[in-house]
């Protein structure tokens, strides 16, 4: 394999779409929040909750611990505000959407129409920052389900919003969680009433457009008892050259005998072969497996973004709760990833799985970053984790970096991690069956991705498979 | 810091004025960082300034090394001495050895050893270190006997610190293997020990750390060395019994071929805390490393494993390998890991692995089925678990008497 070699894959939703913004004010402040706040119609208590956040996240420092550096960021510098003009007065369907939109949403290869009818997925879709359509909104409203911005959430439905938001990932919890709290623009807001399945996967797109503007996305998803809800994310943004600043908030809360399975493909734009632009991915994910028997799963594909640094957690509080974490995380060129998970077991026969999978090639660095704890309490507790690093190239790295603690003499956790490079035993058999190395390593590398692939609902699961293939084409000479 | 240390640096020799006015330098350095906490990634599980303010106050530097009693020197195999008393090096006598093999001085100065400061500990050593030895091994030699460092502790020594500095050099394609078995009162004291190793092309350091009776000690050693092409570095960490203890190598691969083993099995009871933290820099290709590190926890005890490999990207074919295993007998106990690697270089085979949990229930279900009553069960269990490190060791003397005292330990579980 020779490094030299490696030429990256242009970025292919590289476009941008002219639509006017309103723009708050540039640079963070108290006006800034106040004129968020204004704009959304929302009620005292939450401007109040704004306000606390950003009070807190006067004192608080960014951290530095992280492996990937960056340059420091000039929050006075962005715009945390801006909508699509045609948001002004709310689209009741489709046909009233600014047509420009549709055909970005065209171009990212997600037809809303078409989706409707052909995959059964119900779309959020967020443009910027605010939520354009909303379909399936009939079928899911007779089950008595809850899919909507979180926006209008807060209008409609304060007593849920002000139980559970800020009650998984606390208004002072780190830096860009607090900036979040402070400034989050929309996102979605999901409640499954009590012995309820959602009958289809909820979804929203991302889409970051305006230039200069951190999205700042606040999800928040609660399963009450009994229920289950399979929720997608899926990102692909416009090229650009100045670095953007993606911090969302994603929330989970399950009830007992709940299920939440989330599941994320990323594929935000990770700059130029040289290491120019791309987006900052700085999310702090977190879900609380609050009732007994509940279960929270994550599994996220992680190509995209100049710099990737998340960890999506499970809290296992109710006793036989269940936490899962399955991850892929490519990177090439010049990206960089900080990525894993935290399992913290609290309630008694929980248990966790962490599957991590890590590829790197042409100058990136790829990390694993995971915390296993298990309680004192936390009686008959067990941990599975495995995290295998493949590398392309010696120009790339691969490290894990575990944490366990157990203080409990009846839990079990094991925890295994390889690194190594692509068998050549393996392409040689391949190359004489005929494939080209290049056909060769995409079969391997999904192969080595497949336990994580399979864990993707059907609707990304083919995505993935051929994003995984994407991201790794021209990596080896 | 200044209230828990109450130190008289004029007390302590320097050889000259620029030594003293260096020792002030960092002994203020050190009170301005204070000892390390958990806000130190290499403290990460540990609180040391939390555990030293609450089991010492006033902490003076220990200037007395008088010692008139005999030690009890081990009969279990012919073998070479080196007594220290307090940290500092009294006598050797190495009467299985060719003449002017192995050398032995004392270190007094500072000069002689520039340790690389990681932490705020490094700056205390440099502050109040008495010195050490400096223990040579000529080229192509290969030592008849070990030598047995016998660490002796005096009873006085209660809320003293005692600093010390080492060196060990193992020349050409010579062997050497080194035991250092501490012996201590029941007396409640820090050390804070800096040792610096060499090993050359083609040689053999074997190294194993035995601790013989529970102290009241609490101990750090920072070990930081290099290899040439082609030596082996191999440390057995058998130390438990001591109230704390926290043992940090640092060692640097530097040429091809080189090989570096830790292997360790402790076996940890009421009130005692271990802390093993490893980096082992892969920096040439075709070297190997290889860490097994197994702990049993009973009552409160604590166990700590923080390893790191570190792969240059030239570093190709390198072969590393972690693994840490704990037996937790007791709700109270705990384990903490942190198995890391950082790795630059393709072509490599890096794992690790790490488990924690309780005995196998159904290895007790199988062995009380054979009429073996629980309690025994359990120790035989410990036993074999603990016992795979011996593994590693050819020389069957000595295999014997460490099987003998990890034994000993294992018949005092209650």
């Amino acid at each position: 394999m020779k490094s030299e070699q490696l030429k990256s894959q242009e970025y292919k939703y590289g476009f941008t779409t002219d639509i006017e913004n309103i723009k708050a004010p540039k640079g963070l402040s108290e006006e800034t929040i106040r004129f968020i706040s204004k704009i959304k119609k929302e009620p005292k208590w939450m401007l109040d909750w704004r306000l606390k956040a950003y009070k807190r996240l006067k004192v608080l420092k960014e951290p530095k611990w992280q492996k990937p550096k960056y340059p420091k960021i000039n929050y006075q510098d962005l715009y945390y505000y801006s909508a699509p003009k045609s948001m002004k007065d709310k689209p009741k369907s489709l046909d009233d959407v600014d047509p420009k939109l549709i055909e970005t949403y065209n171009k990212l290869g997600i037809p809303l129409n078409e989706q409707k009818k052909l995959s059964g997925v119900a779309v959020d879709a967020v443009f910027d920052s605010v939520s354009v359509a909303t379909t399936f909104k009939g079928e899911l409203d007779k089950k008595g389900i809850i899919f909507c911005p979180i926006s209008e959430a807060i209008q409609k439905h304060p007593d849920l919003v002000k139980k559970y938001l800020g009650s998984v990932i606390p208004i002072s919890d780190h830096y860009f969680a607090t900036l979040n709290s402070a400034v989050f623009t929309d996102g979605s807001f999901v409640y499954i009433p009590p012995n309820t399945r959602c009958p289809m996967e909820l979804s929203t797109y991302f889409r970051i457009n305006a230039s200069e503007t951190g999205q700042f996305e606040r999800t928040l998803i609660i399963a009450d008892k009994g229920s289950y809800v399979s929720y997608l994310e899926g990102c692909t943004a416009p090229m650009r050259d100045e670095n953007q600043l993606h911090a969302a908030n994603v929330e989970l809360v399950a009830l007992d005998d709940a299920e939440i399975k989330y599941s994320t493909v990323q594929n935000w734009y990770p700059g130029d072969k040289n290491g120019v632009g791309g987006i900052y991915n700085f999310v702090t994910k977190r879900g609380a497996c609050r009732g007994r028997n509940s279960k929270i799963s994550w599994t996220q594909v992680e190509t995209g973004s100049a710099i990737t640094w998340k960890y999506p957690s499970c809290i296992l509080q109710g006793d036989n709760s269940v936490g899962e974490f399955y991850s892929i995380a490519i990177t090439n060129n010049h990206q960089k990833a900080d990525t894993g998970t935290k399992m913290i077991h609290l309630g008694k026969n929980t248990k966790s799985k962490i599957i991590s999978k890590g590829i790197s090639a042409g100058q990136a660095d790829n990390t694993y970053r995971g915390l296993v704890d298990i309680g004192a309490k936390a009686k008959n507790s067990r941990n599975y984790t495995q995290c295998d690093s493949l590398l392309m190239g010696n120009k790339c790295g691969a490290h894990t970096v575990p944490y366990i603690r157990n203080k409990n003499g009846s839990s079990t956790v094991e925890h295994e991690a390889t690194t190594s490079k692509i068998n050549e035993d393996q392409l040689f058999y391949c190359n004489q069956r005929g494939l080209n190395q290049e056909e060769a390593i995409s079969l391997i590398v999904n192969g080595f991705c497949k336990e994580v692939l399979q864990q993707l609902p059907m609707e990304f699961a083919v995505e993935a498979q051929k994003l995984v293939s994407i991201s790794l084409e021209g990596s080896v000479g | 810091m200044e209230q828990l240390f109450n130190i008289d640096l004029k007390r302590i020799p320097s050889s000259d004025e620029k030594e003293a006015a260096d020792r002030k330098k960092n002994f203020e350095l050190f009170l301005k960082g204070g000892l390390p906490n958990k806000k130190d990634e290499n403290w990460k599980f540990s609180d040391l300034n939390l555990i030293i303010s609450k089991n010492f106050k006033n902490v003076t530097n220990n200037d007395e090394y008088k010692f008139d009693e005999k030690i009890k020197l081990i009969n279990d195999f012919e073998h070479n001495k080196i007594i220290l008393v307090n940290g500092l090096f009294k006598s050797s006598d190495f009467q299985f050895e060719e003449r002017g093999k192995i050398k032995i001085e004392s270190l007094r100065s500072l000069k002689s050893f520039d340790n690389e400061l990681k932490n705020n500990l490094g700056y205390l050593n440099k502050a109040l270190s008495i010195g050490g030895f400096n223990l040579e091994v000529q080229k192509d030699y290969k030592c008849n006997k070990p030598i047995i460092i016998y660490n002796y502790f005096t009873a006085n020594l209660n809320n003293k610190i005692i600093n010390n500095s080492n060196k060990i050099k193992v020349g050409q394609n010579s062997e050497l293997t080194l035991i250092e078995y501490n012996i201590c009162g029941k007396s409640k004291f820090i050390t804070n020990t800096y040792e610096k190793i060499d090993i050359d092309k083609g040689a053999v350091l074997k190294n194993i750390n035995l601790q013989k009776t529970k102290s009241n000690g609490y101990f750090y050693k920072n070990i930081s060395g290099k290899q040439d092409y082609n030596s082996s570095y191999q440390n057995f960490i058998l130390s438990s019994g001591l109230k704390f203890n926290k043992i940090e190598i640092d060692m640097n691969l530097e040429k091809e071929k080189s090989s570096c083993y830790f292997l360790s099995g402790l076996n940890l009871s009421k009130d005692e805390h271990q802390e093993i933290k490893t980096q082992i820099n892969h920096l040439a290709p075709n070297c190997k490393s290889y860490q097994k590190i197994k702990n049993v926890l009973e009552s409160d005890s604590k166990g700590v494993y923080q390893g790191k490999i570190f792969v240059k990207d030239i570093a190709q074919k390198t072969d590393a390998y972690q693994l840490s295993k704990a037996l937790i007998l007791n709700d109270q106990a705990e384990f903490n890991a942190k198995p890391e690697l950082e790795i630059y270089a393709d072509d490599v085979k890096c794992s690790h692995g790490s488990t924690s949990g309780s005995i196998d229930e159904e290895a007790i279900h199988y062995l009380m089925t054979r009429g073996i009553e629980l309690k025994t069960a359990k120790k035989l269990l410990i036993k074999g678990f603990l016992n795979e490190i011996f593994d590693n060791i050819p020389e069957e003397e000595i295999r014997t008497f460490l099987e003998k005292s990890i034994a000993i330990q294992i018949d005092e579980i209650r």
